[in-house]
């Protein structure tokens, strides 16, 4: 067998950096402009919360009447940032690789994240909790879906992205049981530090 | 397997050559990357990177192209026909070498 002088491998080392490779190759294909996403859907989701906190601090009667009255909020929001996502992506993809491979793993992650998002809106539905009984608890089972989504993503391609789903999740739930009435305000600020450090955290593990 | 060890190409057979070429030749023939992607991929100086680009752009096992995006440079690496041709060739020796028992 032939040898280098620098870094000699051995065959074995050869067929497992040959495997390592094609697996990192891979998922990073899959993760250029996590870090961008990651920051709008960050803004995205404190602007939310924020107006959900508005809504249900000055038309409290309106909103106990009918609990569902936010989802036309977030159903906009979500839109925006999926368009916003798509933009992100196609642009990122374009600027680090050229051809069919890009192309691909970017349409299966807008179709990962299209299913995630689409499960946070029919789950609930589906539960039958889109009427005045369970309609607060809505976006207790979306965050949880979207958390998931992250969760799910980060272990099948950089498990940064987990530990991000988890934070976001955090941002979530503990205000949520525990800060009563301004626990929206304090979530929107957790899920925007949450975002922004997650991204810095994304960009340095090396994700373009 | 016995007789001979199979020959590894040298130019293929280091661990950062390996890994670019991996890279380039795990996607579709018409496939390119950036430098920037390569380089943050396999965590590269990029000293590091240039050197090993230089040699096997000397192999003809690929080729770099310059243009500008936004008003910024940026570099393109692709894997050549003789480089994906290459790669195979080096892969078929590597799996008769990992199979490959000293005769006594």
């Amino acid at each position: 067998m032939q040898r280098q002088n620098d870094e000699a491998l051995t065959a074995q080392e050869g067929w497992r950096t040959i495997v390592a490779t094609m697996e990192s190759t891979r998922g990073s294909l899959y993760v250029v402009g996590s870090a961008a996403i990651l920051v709008l859907w960050g803004v995205i989701a404190s602007i939310g919360y924020l107006s959900q906190y508005a809504t249900e601090t000055l038309a409290a009667d309106f909103v106990s009447r009918n609990p569902w009255i936010n989802a036309p909020l977030w159903g906009i929001l979500v839109v925006v940032g999926m368009v916003g996502s798509a933009l992100i992506g196609h642009r990122a993809g374009g600027e680090n690789a050229a051809g069919d491979a890009i192309r691909s793993a970017g349409l299966r992650v807008f179709l990962f994240w299209l299913a995630v998002v689409a499960a946070a809106f029919l789950v609930p539905a589906a539960a039958g909790m889109w009427g005045e009984d369970a309609g607060a608890n809505i976006p207790r089972v979306a965050i949880g879906i979207i958390a998931l989504g992250y969760v799910l993503f980060g272990i099948m391609n950089r498990p940064v992205i987990a530990v991000v789903g988890a934070g976001i999740a955090a941002a979530f739930y503990i205000p949520s049981y525990l800060l009563g009435d301004v626990a929206l305000v304090v979530s929107a600020a957790a899920t925007l530090t949450v975002a922004v450090l997650g991204a810095v955290w994304i960009r340095r593990s090396g994700v373009l | 397997m016995t007789g001979e060890p199979a020959f590894l190409d040298e130019t293929i057979h280091q661990s950062t050559r390996l890994r670019i070429m991996t890279m380039l030749v795990s996607l579709p023939e018409t496939d390119r990357l950036t430098y920037g992607f390569i380089q943050e991929t396999l965590g590269l100086t990029g000293g590091n990177l240039t050197t090993h680009l230089r040699k096997l752009e000397e192999a003809e096992y690929l080729t770099v192209a310059k243009d500008s995006h936004n008003s910024r440079p940026r570099t393109w690496v692709q894997a050549t026909p003789a480089g994906r041709q290459a790669y195979t060739v080096y892969l078929a020796n590597l799996v008769k070498t990992l199979s490959w028992v000293p005769n006594d």
